[in-house]
């Protein structure tokens, strides 16, 4: 990359803002403002009062000049505060650092200061920032020396930047760079619009969350009496599995194996643990009083972008809506006028598989539209004419195998998934192996580029370094995951530059808003456009998609929460909470 | 231009600048691995294993084989060896086989004898093989008929995917270190009892 690129110059930018009124989940307010002109260092410094009486950037944002931050999307929403147009091309040089880092093992972790760090360049220290974190926090009145400190603080920001692009710019793909800070934007428009809740519900929630712990325990718990108070008896479970005749997993030390996983698991094959496993997953993960949400009663946090090592968004688990136990998904609900829809692409990693390796009959078997019913009858498992009604029970079996070989799954955890012999876990998986041969070469050509490589990449260049040592499954996953990550950054670069109203991307899906008269149109658009992307991604493999609307009154309601939604609203003590059930 | 039209041609240049920066996912092209061919087991399958043989005449070798049922190794022994110790080899032929697995293996099928006739264990192993080439068998020791029955798989299984090493090369790998070349060779030297 070199300044000529941009003849109308490269700008390093940041903001200090706090979330108004001080609550997050409220969009940001900036603050101040440091621009600096790379390579010359000619800075200017803005403070609040003039940001917002300007309508547009001071500086040029137009398609020949670039603009640098670290962690763009913060700095993005403060355009959206400001109203101001977003600029043409963005650099993220966070978002370059997690690229030219992913997989190495990091002493100082992807902050600004442990990205200075690793480079050996001049930083201010964590003390001195987090002083000056705080005193932004604290949303004024500050003093003229206090003023004077912050942007004296904002500037450092934007010096450090200056040295970052200086050491990190021969390490830059400018355009798969751009098209990265292009995704930035679109993560911008995506936190400034939110997700809509249900204010009265959540509310009661909050109210009563401690009482209805209590509730819950007592109504689920008359049948384990595993519960003391709020505490959980492994001697009590252990006596309860002995009585009830259920084989339970263990550690090698002989304890009892609790992991949310495990129960998961045994309740599929013990239908008398499922109410408990809920219990405990509801009562361990939710932290309701995180969950940030606005005045405007929308649910908004960092999407945190390319977090994850395969390039995927990483939302704190308690602030998200998405985050904690499915059924608090309920909670979701549009407001009145508005309708939301939930479109994720259809059997998405199987496709990606079958695309990138080119397997002629994994290809086959996803156009069919039901690929695991195909993969039963393509082994000879099952008759051409078989259906998802006449097959039901092979094609949940095959359906766990390809689940088995997308997770990494070996023989015996995919015998107790399906509740099937060893055996008949062993010879879905060499059928699997034997009907995509082309799709097994192809994976195993990844470990191989991984081991002697020692780097694997995705379509638009997200990669992975493989040489602090990554499992075989890890490096079998990142191909599928890594592309769907790119296939979700596209899709939501397509849909915001379309005016779509996207509430959520959640891993492959995303949530969509539009007012009820205007949803059906969305809906086609939205759906149209994730085609569109998973072509671009696959090289012309259209990857399809399915829908779930949700209209005013209506809510959100993932089935696999609907039990818990059901119990929970019950013990609401609120007339008003009778209508939601 | 209309804004829609205009709205549509931004769209278009936007996407084709998106694929132009595509990269294929073509892990290990540079690399150039390949999975060697380092074991050729030699011998009658085991009666669970479904197998295919080689329909080709060229994917079949003669040779004398010695077999140490003991240690269940087979050397190959040259022919002016054998014809020193002609009690303890036996002339057979050699098929290329594969399983369900695509491991490549080497059944040998014991020739008839000067009579012109077989046992009738090595007359219907020699009917499994030349099944065998056909469709998809196993094969189980059946004591009271003194011979091998055949099973057939019932199911429409894909052709098996030979590797493309000719039968010379399977030989190279399933004999190495097992070719006797002369009458000194240890294994030679135990079975005559002189060591």
């Amino acid at each position: 990359m070199v300044a000529s690129d941009f003849p109308e110059g490269i700008y390093l930018v940041d903001f200090e803002f706090h979330p108004a009124k001080g609550k997050d989940g409220n969009p940001p307010v900036p603050v101040c403002m440091v621009v600096r002109s790379w390579p010359n260092g000619e800075t200017s410094k803005y403070w609040q009062d003039e940001l917002f009486k300007m309508r547009a950037p001071p500086f040029p944002v137009g398609e020949k000049a670039l603009f640098v931050a670290f962690y763009a999307s913060a700095e993005l929403d403060c355009f959206q505060t400001l109203g101001w147009e977003y600029p043409e091309n963005v650099l993220d040089l966070f978002v370059e650092f997690r690229c030219i880092t992913n997989g190495l093992k990091l002493t100082h972790g992807n902050s600004l200061l442990g990205v200075l760090l690793y480079f050996g360049l001049p930083n201010i220290g964590g003390e001195k920032k987090d002083e000056m974190r705080d005193l932004v926090l604290a949303r004024g009145p500050w003093s003229k020396f206090e003023k004077g400190a912050i942007l004296e603080y904002c500037e450092s920001d934007v010096v450090a930047l200056s040295g970052l692009l200086n050491v990190m710019e021969k390490h830059i793909d400018l355009p798969r760079s751009l098209l990265r800070g292009r995704y930035m934007k679109a993560v911008s428009r995506i936190q400034t619009n939110g997700i809509p809740i249900d204010e009265e519900i959540y509310e009661a929630l909050l109210n009563q969350w401690d009482q209805i712990q209590d509730l819950l325990i007592a109504e689920i718990d008359q049948d384990y009496g595993v519960y003391e108070g709020r505490t959980f008896k492994v001697s009590s479970w252990e006596a309860y599995l002995i009585s009830n005749e259920i084989p339970w997993p263990r550690h090698e030390s002989g304890r009892l194996d609790l992991r949310d996983d495990t129960f998961r698991t045994m309740a599929r094959m013990h239908q008398k643990v499922a109410p408990i496993r809920e219990l405990r997953s509801s009562l361990s993960e939710m932290r309701l009083a995180n969950l940030t949400v606005g005045d405007d009663s929308r649910n908004r946090c960092l999407l945190s972008p390319f977090r994850a090592r395969t390039g995927r968004n990483q939302p704190s688990n308690s602030k998200f809506i998405f985050g904690p136990s499915v059924w608090l998904r309920g909670l979701i609900k549009p407001k009145e006028g508005m309708g939301l829809a939930y479109i994720d692409w259809s059997q998405q990693e199987f496709g990606i598989a079958a695309a990138l390796s080119g397997d002629p009959a994994m290809m086959q078997a996803y156009r069919s539209g039901d690929p695991y019913l195909a993969f039963a009858i393509q082994s000879g498992a099952a008759p051409a004419i078989a259906t998802k009604h006449t097959h039901e029970s092979v094609r949940e079996q095959f359906k766990a195998c390809v689940l088995a070989v997308q997770y990494g799954m070996g023989e015996t955890s995919l015998s107790s998934r399906i509740n099937q012999p060893v055996a008949r876990a062993r010879q879905l998986l060499e059928l699997h192996r034997r009907t995509y041969k082309k799709f097994w070469d192809w994976s195993d050509a990844a470990v191989d580029e991984a081991v002697l490589g020692g780097r694997l990449w995705a379509s638009f260049g997200w990669q992975i370094f493989t040489e602090e040592g990554l499992n075989d499954r890890s490096i079998r996953n990142f191909p599928m995951q890594a592309n769907g990550a790119e296939m979700l950054r596209i899709a939501c670069i397509l849909m915001t530059e379309a005016d779509i109203q996207i509430c959520a991307p959640v891993h492959d899906a995303l949530l969509i808003e539009a007012p009820l008269e205007e949803l059906e149109e969305s809906i086609k658009k939205s759906q149209r456009l994730m085609q569109e992307a998973s072509q671009i991604v696959l090289d012309g493999f259209e990857l399809n998609s399915d829908v779930k609307k949700i209209c005013f009154p209506d809510r959100y309601m993932d089935k696999r929460g609907a039990v818990m939604w059901k119990k929970v609203m019950h013990l609401i003590v609120d007339d008003a909470s009778a209508t939601c059930l | 231009m209309t804004q829609q039209n205009s709205n549509n041609l931004s769209n278009e240049i936007s996407l084709t600048s998106i694929k132009s920066l595509r990269m294929p996912a073509n892990y290990g092209a540079t690399l150039g691995v390949k999975k060697l061919l380092t074991n050729v087991a030699v011998g009658k399958p085991k009666k669970a294993i479904f197998f295919r043989t080689h329909k080709s005449i060229d994917m079949v070798f003669p040779g004398m084989l010695l077999e140490q049922k003991e240690s269940r190794e087979n050397y190959l022994v040259l022919h002016a060896v054998a014809q020193e110790i002609s009690e303890l080899v036996r002339p057979v032929q050699l098929h290329a086989a594969i399983d369900r697995q695509n491991n490549v293996f080497l059944i040998p099928v014991p020739l008839p004898g000067e009579s012109g006739t077989r046992n009738p264990w090595h007359e219907s192993l020699a009917q499994a093989v030349e099944h065998a080439k056909m469709k998809w068998i196993r094969i189980t020791a059946n004591m009271h008929i003194g011979g091998y029955d055949i099973y057939e798989a019932e199911g429409v299984l894909p052709e098996p995917e030979w590797p493309e090493h000719d039968i010379e090369a399977l030989g190279d790998v399933a004999f190495r270190g097992k070719i006797i070349s002369a009458l000194d060779h240890p294994v030679v030297q135990s079975l005559l009892g002189r060591l």
